[in-house]
């Protein structure tokens, strides 16, 4: 019984932690002091430990993956984008992304508090074996690490678009040297989107396994959301679109996976 | 123990006497014996550079000791009777807090430069390696480079570069990322373009190509840079071969046209262009600067971002004081240079110090 009221504070110093992460960022950005940003890290790295946490505990109550409601798929959005960001950031050489997927990420996390201080009791729905469904798991875990991906695929579109914006007006400010180059950015954008074009297909395939067939709008608009996905990269790569609109294209389609959470 | 600087720099006295007293490097041990063996001087540090000779002791006796370095210097760079150099002297805290800002680049003439950091590195090396330091300066260039390292990390005097070359090679490293995969056209071979050139060269541009109107200077300066040189009449062949064009020739028209960087732009891909236009009149359509994935800057541009640099790095000069000052009060500066003549100086202070030894001029060579 003592879990419950845990997972909320746990939920609340997290937010906190990617909040103050966010304002130290921008601050030292502000006075040119981005350089050293460990304490940076550091921050996010406790915010996603309590992320771990809340899941944790949220996963013991309900005795499965805790992707049951609203504000827990978007905890496990804000998990698998903080994930990606920790894996991928580095690879892909974006110093800044932390910067610009923190707001993002604040975001989601403040929707799901305010979620989980309406819920009543939180239901252990896995606790009759029966019930647990694997494709369903399956479906909806996979689905929103895709989704975690595709949201920074987003986030680094916003990023070429900015640094692409300074370049060609020929006003450097303090951003722009705190950037990634914009050719780093446009690989990091087509990466990202096929990494989570390849998790949506399995998440989308496992639907179909599912005992219960999700409703047909939540299918379609998976489905539509695919598709999108794989237009917009096989538009760019074929060289029918250019940087610009690729980068435009990736943070408009991220609606379509926050449209298919609003109809969850 | 006290800390003594006397020095002059780029501020302090003309470049015809900073060439005098410069100290040659093959000479430096024996010139750092010949100062430690001085009567009042324990340890020191020479630190000559293009923009400054300064040099570091710790002698027990202050007054002494700035004496016997004045004759001594009048003496090694053969000063005439009259001959004026207006000397700094600085002890203790001020002499820390000078070396800091130094280390820092604060004192340099183009402020925030790096250079400078290893500078200070090496005068300390050569002397360690002579033998002529011990606790206190040993000390006192550990805490400097602690505090010029803060400076540059804490601080935005160091962000953004200064010079045209250099800002066309940070634009080029922020479209492009790692150089040494870029290739580089060189329209033209003049003076401007070969040092933008040679930028890019040593920021890891490999594959350059250069075409002159003068084929031989288009060769000349291709050898110097491992490239190929090409006939001006076939630099558009290689458009959408390259990824940097910097264009120079002293053509009374428009060199390259938006027509070509339109029809070359679709065999590029997604790959963007830099287009660096350092000839006036000015060699590139400025239309060019419309097309997607292409980057057009020219003189005014580069000027324009490099004046902004150094305008936002004046600016940082007392937020970079303000590091300082707490990076002492943190470092306990006065417990390194303990001040037994009175209070640490807090503010530089400079006097005038008029040689008195007669002999002839002879000009050294710069270090």
């Amino acid at each position: 019984m003592m879990q419950t009221p845990m997972d909320k504070i746990f939920l609340i110093i997290s937010t906190v932690c990617f909040f103050g992460g966010f304002a130290y960022a921008v601050n030292g950005l502000r006075a040119g002091r981005h350089h050293d940003n460990r304490a940076n890290l550091l921050v996010m790295g406790v915010g996603f430990l309590f992320l771990c946490a809340t899941l944790y505990l949220r996963g013991e109550i309900h005795h499965r993956c805790p992707i049951t409601s609203l504000h827990e798929v978007l905890i496990f959005l804000s998990w698998s984008m903080v994930l990606l960001y920790f894996i991928l950031g580095k690879t892909f050489r974006l110093s800044l992304l932390g910067v610009f997927t923190a707001p993002l990420v604040l975001l989601f996390q403040l929707a799901a508090l305010v979620g989980f201080f309406l819920e009543g009791e939180p239901a252990a729905i896995g606790k009759d074996t029966d019930k647990i469904d694997g494709w369903l798991e399956l479906h909806a875990s996979v689905s929103l690490v895709s989704f975690g991906a595709l949201a920074l695929a987003g986030v680094a579109g916003l990023m070429y678009l900015v640094q692409n914006r300074q370049l060609k007006r020929k006003q450097l400010k303090a951003l722009f040297y705190n950037l990634p180059p914009i050719r780093y950015l446009l690989t990091a954008v087509v990466r990202l989107i096929v990494i989570g074009v390849v998790l949506l297909t399995i998440g989308t395939i496992s639907a179909f396994f599912m005992r219960n067939v999700p409703i047909p709008l939540h299918q379609g608009l998976s489905i539509l959301t695919w598709l999108a996905y794989v237009i917009l990269l096989a538009l760019y790569l074929s060289k029918r679109i250019g940087n610009t609109k690729f980068a435009q294209g990736a943070m408009v389609l991220f609606s379509l996976p926050i449209l298919i959470l609003l109809i969850l | 123990m006290n800390i003594l600087c006397l020095g002059v720099n780029h501020e302090s006295a003309a470049v015809e006497i900073r060439e005098r007293m410069a100290f040659a490097h093959k000479h430096l041990a024996e010139s750092l014996h010949e100062i430690q063996a001085l009567d009042s001087i324990e340890e020191v540090v020479v630190l000559s550079t293009c923009n400054r000779v300064e040099i570091y002791v710790t002698s027990q006796n202050m007054e002494p000791g700035f004496d016997q370095l004045r004759s001594y210097l009048d003496n090694h760079f053969e000063m005439q009777v009259g001959e004026t150099v207006d000397f700094y002297k600085l002890h203790n805290e001020g002499a820390a807090r000078h070396l800091f800002a130094v280390a820092g680049g604060l004192d340099s003439m183009v402020l925030g430069e790096t250079e400078i950091f290893g500078q200070v590195k090496k005068a300390y090396a050569d002397a360690q390696q002579a033998g002529s330091t011990s606790r206190t300066l040993n000390k006192l260039f550990q805490q400097t480079f602690r505090a010029g390292k803060l400076v540059r990390t804490s601080t935005q005097l160091t962000r953004g570069a200064t010079s045209v070359g250099s800002v066309a090679v940070d634009l080029a490293e922020k479209i492009f990322g790692n150089l040494s995969t870029c290739r580089v056209m060189l329209i033209g071979a003049g003076d401007m373009s070969r040092r933008t050139a040679k930028s890019l060269h040593s920021r890891g541009a490999k594959s350059i190509i250069v075409s002159n109107r003068s084929y031989d200077n288009a060769v000349k300066l291709a050898e110097e840079m491992d490239g190929k040189a090409i006939h001006f009449d076939h630099w558009s062949d290689s458009l959408n071969e390259v990824d940097i064009i910097v264009s120079s020739t002293a053509a009374p028209h428009q060199v390259i046209h938006a027509e070509m960087i339109s029809a070359a732009m679709p065999q590029r891909g997604h790959q963007p262009l830099f287009v660096i236009d350092i000839a006036v009149p000015r060699d590139v359509d400025p239309a060019v600067s419309d097309i997607e994935n292409v980057y057009l800057y020219d003189i005014d541009a580069l000027e324009g971002i490099a004046s902004q640099t150094r305008n936002e790095r004046k600016k940082q000069v007392a937020f970079c004081d303000q590091v300082l000052d707490q990076f002492i009060e943190e470092h306990g500066i006065e417990a390194l240079v303990p001040s037994p003549g009175g209070p640490p100086q807090k503010t530089p202070k400079s006097d005038q110090i008029h040689s008195q030894d007669s002999a002839s001029s002879q000009a050294l060579p710069e270090s």
